[in-house]
């Protein structure tokens, strides 16, 4: 029993994070129809600069402050710099469809490569800004920390917000119908452009929080969250790339999922477990759990 | 020679170029040195990876990351093959293929639902994870892999006949009958109905196309072509590892596939050429630059990201399209 | 018809760029590769990033700062030492291609320290180490399989072998926790797997096995190894694996406040590396480990010693650990073996050389070398050691009691051996 609820709490916890990332994700693709790949290289080089702050100051939260800051500017400066340049140019022929997915991924190496160049790739660590040691329930003890507890809080904190921007002003109504109709929500006054670039930024900064918390447990290298990519993009997808609730849904399963499979299985089988669950889910509801049915189209 | 008799002039002229081109390869091999021809090997090998991308995303309009997955399955299934059952090299080529079209054809029945991002997402997360699914299994040797040994070069051919240029010469032999079929199969009708899919599955569908059944056709054929180029890989490195088909080598291919023209098949060659290049101009760089090793890491990575972005923002169709239609300043139609 | 003509057109241009691409003009004949009037070019693969790199990226450096001191003052019989770094991540086929680097563009004349088990048993097999008589000095790597000579001609170890390793704390089990609860996490690998045959061999129990595959330690994994081993009530844990993975299991240990007794593999047991990779002191403390080398902080050593003077200025930056030392150590042995090998430098007279003065040379290490016509075997045994609060390595009992043995059958026994000094200002001059 103790076993079961030990595996719950730090599927909540890992699934939280995977949260932040579904959810940046669901994010571009609600403002710009992209999935953007170079979500886990923005997200990285948020935390390289959230990581040298960190370490200088040796205060956690000054860095995070501050790679959610980096965050939002590269997001921006993505969306602005990059995004509309691909998009004026590469419109037409067979590699139109290909074409966002591919540019992502190029940046994504192109970010790695940066990142690699600059900061090098031995393993650098954050110290967290919480205890890792895990509470002591009666005799033995259990593998949650206050760390854990600060993860899911601050998670819970960042979705709040996110819905609340998303579903309750002016912005959020100016972002969701910049992605859905660009031409209606033209004529209505809106600068399509510019909310989309906020739309990114935002995506930005919550995932700049993502590596933060994901490396305050582990190392960080230029490869370090790939796996968090991974992971976040199959939430997503669980969830429904329309739904932001579904994602974040969708990234708890999948947490709670694997660290079972993690536990009671082996190491080697969580990916093959993310990856059936999302095979599964594409076979069965495309549009995912909490979609309300149309075609999954680019 | 029934089939010279039988075969149609254009068809003709096409054996002919491949035979020459093979002969001028034969030639080429006694005149450079190993690394060359080790080099020639590789480049071989692309282009068949890279033609498996062509037929895939280039005609039939799918995009997938996992390439370098289905490379891997074909390599062990060779290695499986060639260690078990102590077949001949051939054989085990063969069985490349078959195993590395079985998981196509799986692969292309679950992704005929899906399409453009998802379909890439979910190929990438297979290119990703696959390492740690060689892992799991014992039978495929773990992190370290699996031997493949083709055996040495046949002893007629003396004591200067190196290994490598035995591995250039199969290489390069698979890759002028693999790229031969395949060039027939996409100017035949399903090249063809590849590319009406690609351009309006709709409107394909109203003609009559079959067009799940088509999709999964072009995985399947696809996926044996990587699977061969895994296999051929395999090869020159006389190894089966996870680490050789990682994330690395998708990106490489999807990289050299844009760059050469996605929908071209005599483009691969030179998409190919540009693969094998890029580390050898990053090397150089960073003799010339100092600081070797941080350099040498994220170098030739920065190098494919930066030619990826480009030619995906300037020349998506690859270099051929524009050089259309620079010259033939006709509207379209 | 136009379309026709393009796509001849393509595929003549095809050929003429592979056929362009592969011209490169044939290299005339060299005396003997790698070696010229005033250079030796030498070569190593090893992890400088990924997943395995914390501790061992630093020995490639600590050997090129060696050669350097060497060269600052003679060089070997005038030449000067080249070594030329390739980094392989610990991956087996990056170590083939870059050892194909090595080999066929930068014409090295020999192999020194190339790390990894998977990794060299890859390379010599892919490349044909022993087609080409390559000669590989100094392997960075245990795997007892290596010391077989007629599957590896042209080959010689350092390290003793992961068998040899394992009989000696089987052996310090028995006499020092016999009785206890014993667990074992391992890497499932060759590595790995040597040492666990030879544990069992000598009739050693288990009560918790834990493999786990290369690549995949993190902080999640530790935790699952944490429990079994916590599950299974082991009260002492020998750990055969590298740094990167004794990291996490003593950092998850400590926070589970799960205090067994550590027995470290030397592979991943330095001090310093584990400390920069988070792992608190405390935890160190009482740690019990198999040393070769006298603990890098002993400056009563002469070879320590020496040793730090080169790395201050030779490697300024680099903090003086385990993987310097052994670096370093390295370093002057294959200057003695280059000088052993006589002035007309050629591949077979180095192997000749290792096999039949090999076994005389300097080393740091305490026990003896096993080089010979017939044996690819470097040194033959080790000490136990214990961390202390520090984080420091002092010989178990007070003073170094010595083990030898050989990777087969034969009896672990105290050795008296004493090793030869340092040449003079680390400098070699036999011949």
């Amino acid at each position: 029993m103790q076993k079961v609820i030990e595996t719950l709490l730090i599927g909540l916890s890992t699934g939280s994070i995977y949260a932040l990332m579904s959810l940046a994700l669901v994010l571009v693709w609600r403002s710009t129809r992209v999935v953007n790949f170079a979500q886990a290289g923005q997200a990285m080089l948020s935390t390289y600069i959230g990581f040298e702050i960190a370490s200088r100051s040796e205060i956690f939260w000054l860095g995070l402050v501050f790679a959610i800051a980096a965050g939002a500017l590269v997001g921006a400066g993505v969306d602005y710099f990059f995004m509309r340049v691909l998009f004026k140019h590469a419109i037409s022929g067979p590699a139109a469809v290909v074409a966002p997915v591919i540019a992502t991924l190029g940046l994504l190496g192109l970010i790695r490569s940066i990142v690699g160049l600059t900061w090098g790739g031995e393993f650098k660590s954050i110290d967290a800004p919480a205890s890792t040691d895990g509470f002591t329930v009666g005799d033995g003890t259990i593998p949650f920390s206050n760390l854990d507890v600060l993860i899911i809080a601050t998670v819970s904190i960042i979705l709040i917000v996110v819905a609340y921007i998303f579903q309750r002003t002016n912005l959020g109504l100016a972002l969701r119908a910049s992605a859905y109709a660009p031409e209606i929500a033209q004529l209505a006054g809106i600068k399509t452009a510019q909310t989309r670039t906020i739309g990114w930024s935002i995506a930005g900064a919550v995932g700049g929080v993502a590596g933060m918390l994901i490396t305050s447990n582990n190392f960080l290298t230029p490869y370090s969250l790939d796996l968090l990519l991974v992971f976040g993009f199959i939430a997503a997808v669980i969830g429904g790339l329309e739904s932001m609730v579904g994602s974040v849904i969708g990234a708890l399963v999948l947490g709670i999922g694997l660290t079972f499979i993690l536990n009671y299985v082996g190491t080697s089988l969580v990916f093959i477990g993310g990856f059936s669950v999302l095979i599964l889910v594409l076979l069965i509801k495309p549009d995912g759990i909490m979609a309300k049915g149309k075609a999954r189209r680019a | 020679m029934e089939l010279w008799q039988k075969a149609r002039p254009a068809v003709r002229k096409k054996i002919a170029i491949f035979v020459l081109i093979g002969w001028v390869l034969l030639i080429i091999g006694d005149r450079v040195d190993e690394l060359r021809v080790y080099q020639g090997a590789q480049m071989a090998m692309y282009t068949i990876a890279l033609a498996s991308i062509v037929l895939l995303t280039g005609y039939s309009g799918q995009v997938s990351l996992g390439n370098g997955a289905m490379m891997a399955v074909g390599g062990y299934g060779a290695a499986l093959t060639l260690n078990n059952l102590g077949s001949p090299i051939w054989f085990a080529f063969l069985m490349a293929i078959v195993t590395a079209s079985l998981f196509g054809a799986l692969l292309g029945a679950a992704a005929a639902r899906v399409s453009g991002p998802y379909l890439a997402g979910t190929t990438l997360a297979l290119a990703v994870g696959l390492p740690a699914i060689a892992n799991q299994f014992a039978f495929l040797g773990g992190e370290p892999g699996l031997l493949f040994d083709v055996g040495f070069p046949p002893e007629r051919f003396g004591d200067e006949f190196t290994q490598y240029k035995w591995f250039f010469w199969i290489a390069s032999f698979i890759a002028l009958v693999a790229l031969f079929i395949t060039s027939n199969i996409l100017s035949s009708r399903f090249g063809r109905t590849w590319r009406a899919i690609r351009g309006n599955s709709l409107a394909a569908e109203l003609c009559g196309v079959h067009s799940s059944r088509m999709k999964v056709l072009a995985f399947t054929v696809s996926s044996g072509l990587a699977g061969l180029a895994g296999a051929v890989l395999a090869m020159t490195i006389s190894l089966v590892a996870p680490g050789a088909y990682g994330l690395a080598l998708s990106f490489a291919l999807v990289t050299g596939a844009v760059l050469a023209g996605i929908s071209s098949l005599p483009g691969v060659v030179l998409g190919a050429f540009i693969l094998v290049v890029i580390p050898e101009i990053s090397v150089a760089l960073a003799d010339r630059l100092g600081d070797a090793d941080k350099l040498n890491n994220y170098l030739p990575g920065l190098i494919v990201s930066v030619l990826l972005i480009l030619s995906v923002i300037f020349t998506p169709n690859g270099p051929g399209e524009n050089l259309r239609k620079h010259r033939h300043k006709k509207p379209a139609h | 018809m136009i379309r026709k003509t393009r796509i001849k057109r393509t595929w003549l241009a095809a050929a003429v760029i592979a056929s362009g691409s592969l011209l490169a003009t044939a290299l005339p004949a060299n005396a003997e590769t790698g070696v010229s009037a005033s250079e030796i070019k030498l070569g190593i693969t090893l992890p400088l990033t990924g997943a395995a790199s914390p501790g061992y990226s630093k020995i490639g450096n600590a050997m090129d700062a060696y050669f350097k001191y060497v060269n600052d003052n003679g060089g070997v019989y005038g030449r000067k030492v080249t070594l030329i770094q390739k980094n392989d991540e610990y991956s087996p086929q990056l170590s083939i291609a870059k050892t194909n680097e090595l080999i066929l563009r930068d014409k090295v004349f020999a192999l020194v320290g190339p790390l990894g088990t998977a990794n060299f048993t890859a390379v010599h097999k892919s490349v044909g180490l022993a087609k080409r008589k390559v000669p590989a000095l100094f392997l960075n790597t245990g795997f007892s399989g290596f010391s077989n000579k007629k599957s590896y001609p042209s080959s010689f170890m350092i390290l003793p072998s992961y068998a040899m390793e394992a009989k000696i704390i089987a052996q310090f089990l028995k006499e020092n926790h016999a009785g206890k609860k014993l667990g074992i996490v391992y890497q499932n690998d060759e590595f790995g797997i040597d040492g666990l045959g030879a544990f069992k061999a000598a009739g050693t129990k288990f009560d918790v096995s834990i493999p786990y595959t290369s690549g995949t330690q993190s902080a999640a994994t530790a935790q699952t190894w944490v429990s079994q081993l916590a599950a299974g009530g082991a009260q002492v844990v020998v750990f055969f694996g590298v740094t990167s993975a004794t990291a996490p299991l003593l950092a998850v240990a400590a926070a589970a406040k799960y205090a067994p007794q550590w027995i470290l593999g030397s592979v991943g047991s330095d001090p310093l590396t584990l400390r920069a990779l988070g792992v608190p002191v405390a935890v160190l403390n009482g740690a019990q480990t198999p040393a070769g080398n006298p603990s890098p902080n002993d400056t009563s050593d002469e070879y320590v010693k020496q040793f730090q003077e080169i790395n201050t200025k030779y490697n300024a930056g680099t903090a003086f650990d385990d993987y310097v030392l052994q670096g370093m150590n390295i370093g002057l042995m294959t200057v003695q073996a280059l000088r052993a090998a006589g002035k007309n430098l050629t591949r077979k007279r180095l192997v000749r050389a290792m096999e039949t003065k090999g076994s005389t040379f300097a080393s740091v290490a305490y026990s003896p070398l096993g080089f010979s016509r017939t044996s690819n075997v470097g040194h033959t045994g080790y000490y136990m050691a214990v961390m202390d609060a520090n984080g420091d390595r002092k010989p178990f009992g007070g003073s170094v009691t010595l083990y030898t043995t050989d990777s087969g059958s034969g009896p672990v026994v105290k050795s008296t051996f004493k090793r030869p000094a340092m040449p003079a200002k680390g400098l070699p001059s036999n011949s």
